[in-house]
């Protein structure tokens, strides 16, 4: 029967991404064990974000970046590098600061 | 009135009502049809026989006029129990044939029961007896482009019977069939006959009509069943 | 051939394959476009579902308030008065003046980050050895050394032992001994890290003696920092304080799945405008008209043939599905996402290997799987419902 070799086959698709999940079990342990060392490590020097893309400072380092870094033409255009079609604008930049703490960028709230 | 099979009351069918387009397949047409008699509908291309068969068999609803199936008037029934009529009632063989191809003759047969409620072991066994029967059996795992045009015909009318109707309603069965083929078609519709099914046939093919196999014959033309044949 | 009882819909089902397998090219073609899509969307979600995760954990440790300043609506040196103010408030602990600074290499092309270290930061009572560095660390009072992250080393082409001479703000060429290097472990922290000591990067910078980067500013209770942010902007209204609350929400939000809408979007656009086209061009054809007119007049209801239509397309789509997301997993765990790192470079000229265990977070892949599998079948089954709602007689009269 044709419809044995369907769930033959969706079968065998689901257990080969089963058994790739177990065993990443291991390397998942590994990472966990690393964390606090990564962490003592964080710690140590005060870092805040992750080295991934070096080619601009807002990208280096979206926790830090200026309040309209990622707008360089207007507010809540794309940025030109690559990297903003992976991330998403830091959310400081999109959520107005709380009311009472610092002027809202473009309005009277 | 009840020994009648199938019973048309002034059915009539138009097309394009009102608009210049307007065309009357069949007008006003009065039809008795019995248990287990063959009968041709006779005439030339273009004088309602296949839209005539169509009414018969439950495939379109009348404009006007009534249907009556085993007493039952089938005119205004919604789609589903037309569709369930039609199913448990007739048995088609179109004048294409109109196989699927790329598929066995096994599956084509048993086609017909894919949606209905009867497991496929025995759905199975009841196409293999059909192709038995019709001297198939060689040809069952064949896919359907692979047959002689005699073979077709004797797989469409399989798949015809697969739902063991009361009546076969066949469109110019002979029309790709040289002398010898129509012959022994006619063979078949006389067995079935003698299984006490409904046989009606339209055609314009004098083997058919001619044929001495035959209960009646009623002569269309312009969409109305001539005097004296009715 | 075992005695199977398969309801109606078994059999619908198997013929549906039947009738799939007749148009064995086209529908393998379908599959593996399919799959060649949904595998890089879920890739995508995967990596960015694993660098959330990885971002959220290790960032923990980050400072609980960073204090900078800014001028002009950018980021300036921040005087060191404004932390003994800052200082003085109650329920501030320490604070701590941060030092760093980007540096562009022209031989290499690449940006590095500088970050100096302090005496204090060297010899905080009670702390663990750090163990993500290889060589040594940077003793008290030692200058003219650096640790660098593994993709500077790999760049520079240096290792323990070896020189890193950057150009200072006056244009000298200084030179810098590698004495540790940051673990490829610690990569995705460290990759562009160039650790110097505090007066030497101040030299290296030329920054004016009364100025840091921005300041870290320790606050006792946790629930404090956002009182304090306040209390910080209203006695020094050009600061911009940022809690840690907000770096862990811009991780949270950085990698979220809809942060790679953008590129799914591009990416599904073009695919789904392949499939149609090509579906256009070769889909319900009229073969396929035809055999539903047929199966409508062998007694086939227009429920049974849509249901014959939707068991064609979820086979399909689910088929190409698993695959997708299966070879996607395989990719982001296997093979680092090969695939992807020329869109995820982007222009970075050094970018961490990333080696990191991908999840399987059932929100991503059901949107995954209503972006992908659910517009497939609608795009299967809606065309055949207007071929399925015409009469069964029209088979009796083509010809």
């Amino acid at each position: 029967m044709k419809y044995h070799i369907l769930f033959g086959l969706l079968s065998a698709e689901l257990g080969l991404l089963a058994t790739l999940h177990l065993q990443s079990a291991p390397s998942a342990e590994r990472l966990q064990s690393e964390l606090a060392d990564k962490r003592a490590l964080v710690s140590k020097l005060g870092l805040t974000d992750l080295a991934l893309w070096t080619e601009a400072r807002y990208t280096r380092h979206p926790s830090q970046a200026d309040r309209f870094a990622a707008f360089q033409d207007f507010p809540s255009s794309i940025e030109h590098f690559p990297a903003g079609s992976i991330i998403a604008p830091p959310e400081p930049l999109r959520m107005p600061v709380e009311a009472g703490s610092a002027p809202s960028r473009h309005r009277a709230p | 009135m009840s020994r009648e099979m199938i019973t048309l009351e002034n059915v009539t069918r138009v097309y394009n009502q009102g608009r210049p387009n307007e065309v009357r397949p069949v007008d006003e047409v009065s039809l008795d049809i019995g248990h287990g008699e063959i009968l041709v509908l006779k005439g030339p291309s273009g004088s309602g026989k296949t839209s005539l068969l169509a009414l018969i068999g439950c495939m379109i609803r009348p404009t006007s006029g009534r249907i009556l199936v085993a007493g039952r008037d089938v005119a205004k029934l919604p789609e589903r129990f037309l569709t369930g009529v039609r199913r448990d009632t007739f048995g088609f063989v179109f004048q294409q044939l109109h196989l699927i191809p790329g598929i066995s003759v096994l599956e084509n047969v048993m086609l017909p029961l894919y949606p209905l409620e009867i497991g496929f072991t025995a759905a199975k066994r009841r196409a293999l007896e059909l192709i038995e029967q019709l001297g198939l059996a060689h040809r069952k795992g064949f896919k359907v482009e692979a047959l002689s045009g005699g073979e077709r015909q004797r797989v469409a009318i399989a798949r015809a019977l697969i739902n063991a109707p009361q009546a076969i309603l066949a469109d110019e069965p002979t029309a790709h069939l040289d002398a010898g083929l129509s012959g022994e078609l006619m063979q078949i519709f006389e067995t079935l006959r003698g299984q006490g099914k409904t046989v009606v046939i339209a055609t314009h093919d004098p083997l058919v009509h001619d044929s001495p196999l035959i209960d009646r014959v009623a002569t269309m033309r312009d969409g109305r069943i001539l005097d004296g044949d009715g | 051939m075992g005695s199977y009882h398969l309801g109606r819909h078994l059999k619908i089902l198997e013929f549906a394959l039947s009738s799939m397998l007749r148009r064995r090219t086209k529908n393998l073609g379908l599959v593996l476009v399919f799959a060649a899509l949904v595998f890089l969307l879920s890739s995508i979600v995967f990596l960015t579902g694993a660098l959330r995760t990885e971002a959220l954990a290790t960032l923990e440790a980050s400072p609980q308030l960073l204090v900078q300043r800014a001028m002009a609506g950018r980021h300036a040196l921040i005087p060191l008065d404004y932390g003994e103010l800052i200082a003085r408030l109650p329920g501030v602990g320490s604070v701590t003046p941060r030092y760093w600074g980007y540096y562009y290499d022209i031989y290499t092309g690449a940006n590095y980050t500088l970050l100096g270290i302090g005496d204090q930061g060297l010899e905080s009572p009670g702390s663990t050895p750090l163990r993500l560095v290889e060589g040594s660390f940077i003793m008290p009072g030692q200058r003219r050394v650096c640790l660098i992250g593994e993709g500077v080393a790999r760049v520079r082409g240096t290792r323990i032992g070896g020189m890193v001479s950057l150009r200072d703000a006056r244009g000298w060429m200084q030179e810098y001994e590698v004495i540790g290097l940051f673990a490829s472990p610690s990569r995705l922290l460290t990759n562009d890290l160039i650790l110097l000591p505090e007066a030497d990067l101040k030299a290296h910078f030329g920054m004016p003696d009364d100025r840091a980067t921005d300041l870290m500013v320790e606050v006792y209770n946790p629930h404090e920092v956002d009182n304090i942010s306040r209390k910080i902007l209203e006695r020094l209204p050009d600061a911009r304080p940022i809690s840690h609350a907000e770096i862990q929400r811009t991780y949270e939000t950085l990698f979220n799945w809809r942060g790679g809408l953008l590129l799914a979007m591009f990416l599904g656009a073009m695919a789904a405008f392949m499939i149609l086209a090509w579906d256009k061009a070769t889909g319900l054809s009229a073969d396929e008209r035809r055999e539903i007119g047929i199966l409508k007049a062998i007694g086939w209801e227009t429920s049974d043939i849509l249901e014959l239509k939707l068991w064609e397309g979820a086979a399909l789509a689910l088929v190409a599905f698993l695959a997708g997301v299966t070879a996607g997993y395989a990719h982001v765990q296997r093979f680092g996402s090969e695939l992807l790192m020329p869109v995820l470079e982007g222009w970075s000229t050094l970018f961490p290997a990333i080696d990191l265990a991908p999840q399987l977070d059932p929100y991503a892949l059901g949107v995954l799987f209503s972006l992908t599998v659910v517009p497939y079948i609608v795009a299967t089954v809606v065309p055949s419902w207007k071929a399925a709602i015409t009469d069964p007689d029209r088979v009796m009269r083509a010809s």
